[in-house]
């Protein structure tokens, strides 16, 4: 299943590492004479020897340029790289780079003997043929048929074990002169493909944007992630960790007791989270990315943070385990000498990883690394299955195959942790006998959030205000209310003027604003999902009332739009309905008016609303359907005006997010059959079956909530 | 001067018995596959091809260090002409 099984392509890597070996040699011999033809000492002796000078320089013309020798063969120093990329621009080769691209041939010729399959699909041959021919059209039109026949899935996964030399050769051969570096150091094995083969962009270039001194914040898994931890500490325990803990941006750290009853710590490092390329975690694609080709980075460093943070004494002894990026992260972080020296890393464990050309500090660290031939991550550093280096010979390497070829399905933990546990059990008994020492129960874990640099506090700035303590029947409370994440829907509704006469009757408020000889009355129904007093739903209905000291003014509209702490107009609360038993009985306290403790269904999404108070045998009210088309806009602050015992109130709820207003919404308000207050409300407004003239939804908002204050309006 | 055109020619002398020498190399990695029968249907004309620019590139570098000895025993023959 694993290592070199089969003698013929043991023979094949072997000539094809002397083939590359003696490309190096040709390279040689055209970089010194180069340096020859082009070195200063040599030209400024022509007014000496006028004719041998100029002899001896036709001659290294002829030998650097002469297609049947070296052929075209300029390379280092400034006019020789210029003259060779030149060259390569013109199509010219050198008898160096075509002796390499015989050197990966016999690498592909060295895999196809362990994967038949490269031999048998008549189309990746076209391919490969193509490539190693310098046809770059047929190369384009052999990919495209890949494709077509088989999707990009299936032909990544076809290329999987010869990935590294195919693009290689590619490089090596085609006219772009920014990818011959990397693939020059591809074939020979030299070091990192500094550029990506195909375009030449620059790996360095792309990887410094991902900035960041990193952070760790220690954060609470849930109980079911908690639940699938190993509480014993053993290779496919780890791997099962890093299964459990995700590409979600976090990583773990365990304490193990050992055998000899010492205290060791492992640390688990998981591959890159999935969405934005470049996002406020050290595992994104940028992460993942610098994490290979970098010797530190933000996912380094948050990971060193993180056991700065977990608080182990000097010299405790750690063993590093990683996943993909993660892989290629604990590597940097045991290749940092300062963080070697404060702690003992003994073993490295890294699967999936891009690691070849990394290098530990302490030379007595242990490291293992397991690939499959098919999963692609491994092989960005340019060295896959056919790769004849042998640049690690004091490392475990597990490259292995097996029947899942399809990518990514097999770089995923789920399919290592398989393959480990069924199909190569000697490999994991071999990495397993050097884990011993960690083999033991779990004595402690510490979950932790990775960041690129250190994230602000939550809310920050605009949760980030002074609270004070408040007493009410159900204790003491802090205000104002901070909720970090929330959502809501304002409907509004345009009604007969007389029934918002009715119900302002007696408030000394109003008269209701009014919309082409209708009142407006708003329906508006929130998610506080969390908050500083918990998660709760709630639902409003107002009537939107003018400037209560200037009830005339004409300047209500632009009004109704100020900011919470200039606005003077507002919505009368006409009742409330809130599903929580908590803040249900703080509501009169801090804010007046009616309110009902009722369950509440909440959802909302771009497009839709399904908004429902009451339970289903007992509903007050539905507001339910698609929003239609929608407007972005800041999402604005609310008034409320309630009355309490005769005084009137003023509250306001500031927020923050970014709203939608749908000027055409096509939700609709049906009211329950029942005799709730707060139906018989609305059905003397005549909402029953209406539909509201316009629509505010937010999905994401913050929002500060004081209590309200007394204000004389008479 | 002339020592570092000298210098030169003793590299490029030794670059081209490398040369002559990857030759052979090539020719006995062929053989070698070619005995054990696992050698591509490609490599024999590849390998051909690549083996005879060795040898010319040998003569080539070969030429090149014989002219710039020449030169460099020129160079040293001659004093640099004075600047007018």
């Amino acid at each position: 299943m694993s290592e070199e099984t089969d003698p013929a392509a043991g023979l094949l890597r072997d000539a094809a590492r002397e083939v590359a070996d003696i490309g190096v040699v040709i390279q040689e011999a055209a970089r010194h004479a180069t340096a020859a033809l082009t070195d200063r000492a040599v030209l400024g002796s022509v007014s000496r020897a006028p004719s041998a000078g100029c002899r001896a320089g036709r001659t290294l013309v002829r030998a650097l340029t002469g297609g049947q020798g070296l052929g075209h063969a300029l390379v280092g120093g400034r006019l020789g790289t210029l003259a060779g990329k030149l060259g390569a621009m013109a199509g010219a080769e050198s008898l160096a780079v075509r002796v390499m691209a015989v050197s990966l041939r016999l690498r592909i010729a060295a895999v196809t003997r362990t994967h038949p399959e490269l031999a048998d699909d008549p189309l990746l041959v076209r391919l490969i043929e193509a490539a190693a021919a310098d046809r770059d059209l047929e190369a384009i039109r052999a990919l495209r048929a890949l494709l077509k026949d088989r999707g990009a899935v299936r032909t990544l996964s076809g290329l999987a074990p010869v990935f590294g030399e195919v693009l290689a050769l590619r490089a090596l051969l085609d006219e772009n002169p920014l990818n011959d570096t990397a693939a020059w150091l591809i074939a020979t094995g030299q070091g990192y493909a500094s550029a990506d083969p195909i375009l030449g962009l620059s790996n360095r270039a792309v990887a410094v944007l991902d900035t960041g001194e990193g952070a760790a914040r220690r954060i609470e898994l849930t109980a079911a992630e908690s639940a699938r931890l190993s509480a014993e500490g053993t290779l496919l325990g780890f791997l099962r960790n890093i299964d459990a803990i995700g590409t979600t941006g976090r990583m773990l750290i365990q304490s193990v007791q050992g055998p000899d009853g010492t205290t060791r710590h492992v640390v688990h490092a998981p591959g890159m989270r999935t969405g934005r390329p470049d996002n406020d975690s050290p595992q994104d694609l940028l992460g993942a990315f610098s994490s290979a080709v970098l010797d530190s980075n933000p996912y380094s460093r948050a990971l060193a943070k993180a056991v700065a943070d977990y608080g182990l004494p000097h010299g405790a002894e750690l063993a590093l385990i990683g996943h993909s990026a993660g892989g290629a992260a604990i590597m940097n972080l045991a290749q940092d000498a300062e963080f070697c020296a404060r702690y003992s890393v003994t073993h490295v464990v890294a699967v999936g990883s891009p690691v070849d050309f990394k290098k530990p500090a302490d030379p007595h660290t242990w490291i293992a690394s397991v690939t499959n031939q098919h999963d692609i991550i491994p092989t960005l550093d340019g060295q896959g299955a056919g790769g004849c280096f042998d640049l690690h010979p004091d490392w475990y390497t597990v490259d292995y195959r097996d029947s899942t070829h399809l990518f990514p399905l097999c770089h995923s933990i789920e399919r290592y942790l398989a393959n480990l546990a069924d199909d190569l059990p000697e490999e994991r008994a071999v990495i397993d006998g050097r884990l011993a020492p960690y083999h033991g129960p779990v004595v402690r874990a510490q979950a932790y959030r990775l960041y690129d640099r250190v994230p602000y506090p939550e809310g920050f700035p605009f949760l980030t205000v002074p609270t004070h303590p408040v007493d009410t029947p159900r204790g003491t409370v802090e205000l104002p209310i901070r909720c970090q994440d929330g959502s809501a829907l304002t409907a509004y509704f345009a009604v007969e003027p007389d029934a918002a006469r009715r119900l302002l009757r007696g408030t000394g408020l109003g008269p209701a604003v009014q919309m082409r000889d209708r009142a407006v009355v708003v329906v508006r129904a929130c998610w506080n999902r969390r908050t500083s007093l918990g998660g709760y739903r709630e639902l409003h209905l107002g009537v939107v009332v003018p400037d209560p000291w200037r009830p005339g003014s004409l300047r209500v509209w632009p009004d109704l739009l100020r900011d919470a702490d200039r606005r003077c107009s507002g919505d009368v609360l006409a009742g409330s309905v809130v599903d929580s038993a908590g803040v249900h009985d703080l509501t009169r306290t801090l804010w007046g008016g009616e309110s009902y403790l009722a369950p509440m269904e909440f959802e909302l999404t771009a497009g839709t609303a399904h908004i429902a108070v009451g339970g289903l045998r007992d509903r007050v009210l539905t507001l339910d359907g698609p929003l239609g088309l929608g407007f972005p806009a800041r999402d604005r602050d609310l008034v409320t005006y309630t009355s309490r015992n005769g005084t009137t109130l003023r509250s306001c709820v500031r927020t923050e997010g970014r709203c939608r207003i749908h000027p055409m919404p096509r939700v609709r308000l049906d009211v329950g059959q029942n005799t709730h207050p707060f139906a018989r409300r609305l059905r003397e407004l005549g909402l029953d079956g209406e539909r509201p003239a316009l629509c505010v939804s937010v999905t994401s908002r913050r929002s500060l909530r004081d209590a309200a204050v007394p204000v004389q309006t008479t | 001067m002339s020592e570092a055109i000298a210098g030169h020619a003793e590299i490029l002398r030794a670059d081209a018995r490398a040369l002559a020498e990857c030759a052979e190399r090539l020719d006995a990695i062929e053989a070698r596959l070619q005995e054990s029968g696992v050698a591509p249907p490609w490599l024999r004309d590849a390998v051909r091809s690549h083996r005879a620019a060795c040898v010319r590139a040998a003569d080539d570098l070969t030429d090149a260090a014989a002219d710039l000895d020449r030169y460099a025993r020129g160079a040293r023959r001659r004093p640099a002409p004075e600047p007018r």
